[in-house]
């Protein structure tokens, strides 16, 4: 699957922020499989991540001029909508975490991946850089909080941690996720 | 408002973006991004660090009447049950509209040159706000049939919705009157134009060349038929 270019999408975006319906309409079509599969991810039932879906882009209509002032990626500002009307629908309906222990295992692979369709894009393959000097356990952690939501109490039951390491697993991790970020994106910062 | 160190900010806001931040915690933290442009600004940064994460994800197409559903909450922007009054107010709103176009079309004022087409701008409410018409050569003029209240110290900004692609901004109009802006029907702008739309900007206009305001009214081009 190709994904629209991002020059694209802010156009799509641009209009809808006008009110165009069709343009809206392009826009679902072009970003709505990534962002379900998104949020299907964090919530695991299929109903849930309909409903989060459905919020979401009646939102993005809602505050499409917003997206102007972003300045992130289309794909970034939306997907920020996504994972947080997710993230809240989670707090209201969540009591037991489940997680496929498969899914789980490849999450560490998955999180230093190559990226294919946005392969090109230079603050991915930062990312990805940056995703790789932080040490496995901390990249596993991370990356179980980011696609599936998981709160550092589930976190430390899934990993059978105590729940003080997870949370500093967390926050070394995401430090070192700054500092290694702003040295690689230090050079093309004077463009 | 400077609650926190700029490194407790930024632990803050990447626990939030990653989804670590729950509760409590996380609404307090949103309420204080939303007062805090600084927090705010963190926030997006992470974001823009962490999100394009999420599109390695393998696409999961969602079923159709996701979609239907997310149509038919579009028209009213908060009120999420269709009832039959609603229809029939959008009806007849949509009735006032042509009255109104016609009214203008041929109010003697208007009348100096036949225009090429007109459109209809209305408010998200379906009340029409303004009316634009296109006179051969070169006036584009538009007329504010409601004027907007409480904008003062803002811009009006006027643009054009092309078939596909970005909209192109026309120019700056006045929020009572008319105004007549020098655009010409084969001014590149004008090129495969759909829909007029007016957002609300700061009083020189759109600082980014995309509109960055509340979309105050749109409406779609209407040619005018010679009889």
């Amino acid at each position: 699957m190709t994904l629209v270019a991002d020059t694209q999408l802010a156009g799509l975006l641009a209009r809808t922020a006008l009110g165009d319906r069709r343009a809206f309409g392009d826009l679902y079509r072009a970003t709505s499989a990534k962002l379900f599969a998104v949020s299907l991810r964090i919530v695991r039932e299929r109903p849930l991540a309909e409903e989060v879906l459905q919020d979401s882009f009646v939102n993005i209509w809602n505050h499409a001029s917003d997206y102007a002032q972003a300045k992130s990626a289309p794909m970034t500002w939306m997907g920020a909508i996504v994972r947080n009307r997710s993230l809240d629908v989670l707090r209201r309906t969540r009591e037991e975490p489940d997680i496929d222990d498969r899914l789980a295992a490849n999450l560490a692979d998955e999180a230093a991946s190559p990226m294919r369709e946005a392969e090109a894009r230079a603050e991915a393959h930062s990312l990805d850089e940056c995703l790789k000097e932080l040490d496995a356990e901390q990249r596993q952690t991370i990356a179980l909080a980011f696609f599936h939501g998981l709160s550092h109490s589930e976190l430390a039951e899934h990993l059978r941690r105590p729940l003080g390491t997870v949370k500093t697993h967390v926050r070394r991790g995401l430090l070192k996720l700054k500092d290694c970020l702003m040295r690689v994106a230090a050079p093309a910062a004077g463009r | 408002m400077r609650r926190f160190s700029t490194d407790a900010a930024h632990a803050l806001a990447a626990e939030y973006v990653l989804g670590t931040l729950r509760g409590q915690a996380r609404r307090r933290f949103e309420e204080l991004a939303r007062e805090d442009r600084d927090l705010a600004a963190t926030v997006r940064r992470w974001e823009d660090a962490l999100t394009p994460l999420a599109e390695r994800v393998a696409p999961v197409a969602p079923p159709e009447r996701v979609w239907r559903a997310i149509e038919s909450r579009l028209g009213s922007r908060e009120a999420r049950a269709e009832s039959p009054w609603r229809a029939l107010g959008l009806i007849s709103a949509g009735f006032a509209t042509v009255l109104l176009a016609a009214f203008l079309w041929f109010s003697p004022a208007a009348r100096d040159a036949d225009p090429v087409f007109v459109a209809v701008l209305t408010a998200p409410d379906a009340t029409p706000r303004m009316v634009v018409s296109m006179h051969a050569p070169d006036v584009l003029r538009v007329r504010t049939v409601k004027s907007w209240r409480g904008i003062e110290g803002k811009g009006l900004e006027l643009w054009v919705l092309p078939k596909a692609g970005a909209p192109r901004s026309l120019g700056m109009v006045r929020n009572e009157g008319d105004t007549q802006l020098r655009i010409a029907m084969a001014d590149v702008r004008m090129l495969d134009a759909n829909a007029l739309a007016v957002s609300l900007e700061p009083p020189g206009g759109s600082p980014t060349g995309a509109p960055t305001g509340p979309v105050l009214c749109s409406g779609a081009i209407a040619p005018v038929k010679k009889a």
